[in-house]
């Protein structure tokens, strides 16, 4: 391994982190208090969870069902039908920068941060 | 390298195709903790087929052994398959560009190529699930690309000094 060799892996770390550093400032920046998770199935919505409900959800996926659980505020695949069961393997979510993509299933999950509706008086625009 | 009869060149890719065919298909059964990271053993026979032959022998290569696995897996034209094409295709221009300048060495390709495989799936992502979430998979697949580009790459070092000696 030469200094070129170096200086590549160094570039390439930094930027890594860098990135993850800028994604994740970006998420929490956009945080608001209610937090919903997008299921879709070929690209389109077939359910929406509220994330601050615990509770477990069924979905249908090409191969079967997908059972989704929400706890504390983290959402995971619980267990599926997949070659590799790279879902159930991923484990517990609870940013919006990590989705859910269980490609073998055409299922795709998707923490949202919603701004809340301000309460009182609607603006006026004149 | 050393001069070959058309014959034995042939021969020599066809054996590298095969394996790397093998390899591509052997992979996904490899268990890794992280989902999404592979470890890249395919891309260690491209690599040796840049450096014992040529550029046009590497691009061949790479590109006939995501379409010959994906047609033995029965996935050709899926997800998976475009998945693959875009890593192949990304990871073998950086290769390319890189090798060009004659500053690096095959661990150094081999980071940059298992780098640049992960941007090309995420970009093949991106179009397919037409979000632009997945591009948070990037830092993982960066970060991640380094120590497996460093192990392929010395695999690659080894294997090419047996041949070369």
């Amino acid at each position: 391994m030469n200094r070129y060799d170096k200086f590549l892996i160094i570039f390439i770390l930094i930027s890594s982190v860098v990135l993850y550093g800028t994604m994740e400032w970006f998420v929490r920046a956009s945080t608001s208090e209610k937090v919903v998770a997008i299921v879709t199935y070929r690209e389109e919505e077939i359910l929406r969870i509220d994330m601050s409900i615990d509770d477990t959800y069924v979905v249908q996926g090409t191969l079967g069902e997908v059972f989704i659980e929400v706890k504390d505020r983290a959402l995971r695949v619980e267990k599926e039908t997949s070659p590799y069961n790279l879902c159930s393997i991923q484990g517990w979510v609870e940013f919006a920068n990590v989705p859910i993509v269980c490609l073998p299933n055409h299922i795709v999950i998707m923490i949202q941060n919603t701004k809340s509706q301000p309460e009182g008086e609607d603006s006026v625009i004149q | 390298m050393r001069k070959h009869s058309p014959t034995r060149r042939l021969t020599l890719i066809t054996m590298l195709l095969a394996m790397s065919i093998l390899m591509h298909m052997l992979e996904p059964s490899l268990p890794i903790p992280v989902p999404g990271v592979k470890l890249g053993l395919a891309n260690i026979l491209g690599l040796i087929t840049l450096i014992l032959f040529d550029v046009k022998s590497m691009v061949l290569l790479n590109l006939m052994r995501v379409v010959i696995a994906s047609l033995l897996r029965g996935i050709i034209f899926g997800t998976g398959f475009w998945l693959s094409m875009g890593g192949v295709v990304f990871s073998t221009i950086i290769t390319l560009i890189l090798y060009k300048t004659n500053k690096f060495t095959p661990i150094g390709l081999s980071v940059a190529s298992s780098a640049f495989h992960g941007l090309g799936q995420i970009v093949v992502l991106i179009l397919i699930n037409q979000t632009a979430m997945m591009i948070y998979w990037l830092p993982l697949l960066w970060f991640s690309s380094v120590p497996t580009g460093w192990i392929t790459g010395n695999i690659s070092t080894q294997v090419l000094k047996r041949l070369k000696a």
